[in-house]
């Protein structure tokens, strides 16, 4: 299972399982994202190298206007993923 | 234990769901359920991208060896694709020069103790190991 709510402009919310199979319907939200935005990990259980990437895409195309993806409430499992990744140093993660 | 799964993304929750119970016999801990969970997933990816597909479906099996745990993943169909061959993914690169490819099997590299990988006749095997 997997949800994304776009709460407001400036904040994003992801719930559950975010593997491969959701990449496409995530990539459509985050790339309605105009400017620098929030994104709320406390309910997600899971995110996979797809899931990654679409945050990946929506940073650089964000950083062009001087924006960013602020994430949030991640869990210990999910937290590592980003180190492993090296994207703790791309990312401000709270 | 071993289940096979058909070659399509929708498997994804299927295998969860496999690999769930799988962990609950072998009374895997949260670290290493999620480990495992990751390492399938991302690979089972990957041979649905890189395999030839038909309906060949691709086999996970799970099992315990002493203090290690044995993960094997075989596609009987598949194009080669030596994911111990990849060149590594630079994870201090800065934000623009950032790339999502290799990121997965980078992943699975740091989660798993061991990462072997055959190719023969067209089948791929892949064994991972994980310390336990």
């Amino acid at each position: 299972m997997f949800e994304i709510h776009r709460v407001s402009d400036s904040e994003i919310r992801l719930v559950g399982h975010f593997d491969a199979s959701h990449q496409a319907t995530a990539a459509e939200v985050f790339d309605s994202i105009k400017e620098s935005c929030s994104v709320r990990f406390d309910e997600l259980d899971y995110v996979s190298s797809a899931g990654l990437s679409v945050l990946l895409y929506t940073q650089q195309r964000l950083s062009k206007d001087g924006g960013a993806l602020k994430l949030t409430g991640m869990n210990p499992h999910v937290r590592l993923v980003f180190e492993y990744a090296g994207f703790d140093q791309i990312f401000e993660i709270e | 234990m071993e289940r096979t799964f058909s070659r399509s993304l929708d498997s994804l929750g299927d295998i969860v769901s496999f690999l769930k119970g799988a962990a609950d016999t072998l009374s895997l801990d949260e670290k290493t359920r999620f480990a495992v969970n990751m390492a399938v997933e991302e690979l089972f990816t990957n041979m649905i991208k890189y395999g030839i597909g038909g309906d060949d479906s691709i086999e996970v099996g799970l099992e315990k060896e002493n203090s290690q745990l044995i993960i094997r993943l075989v596609d009987p169909n598949s194009e080669p694709f030596d994911l111990t061959d990849l060149q590594a993914v630079d994870t201090s690169a800065p934000l623009e020069e950032r790339r999502p490819g290799g990121l997965g099997i980078h992943l699975v590299k740091c989660l798993m103790d061991e990462v072997r990988y055959e190719y023969k006749n067209k089948v791929t095997r892949i064994r991972l190991v994980k310390n336990l």
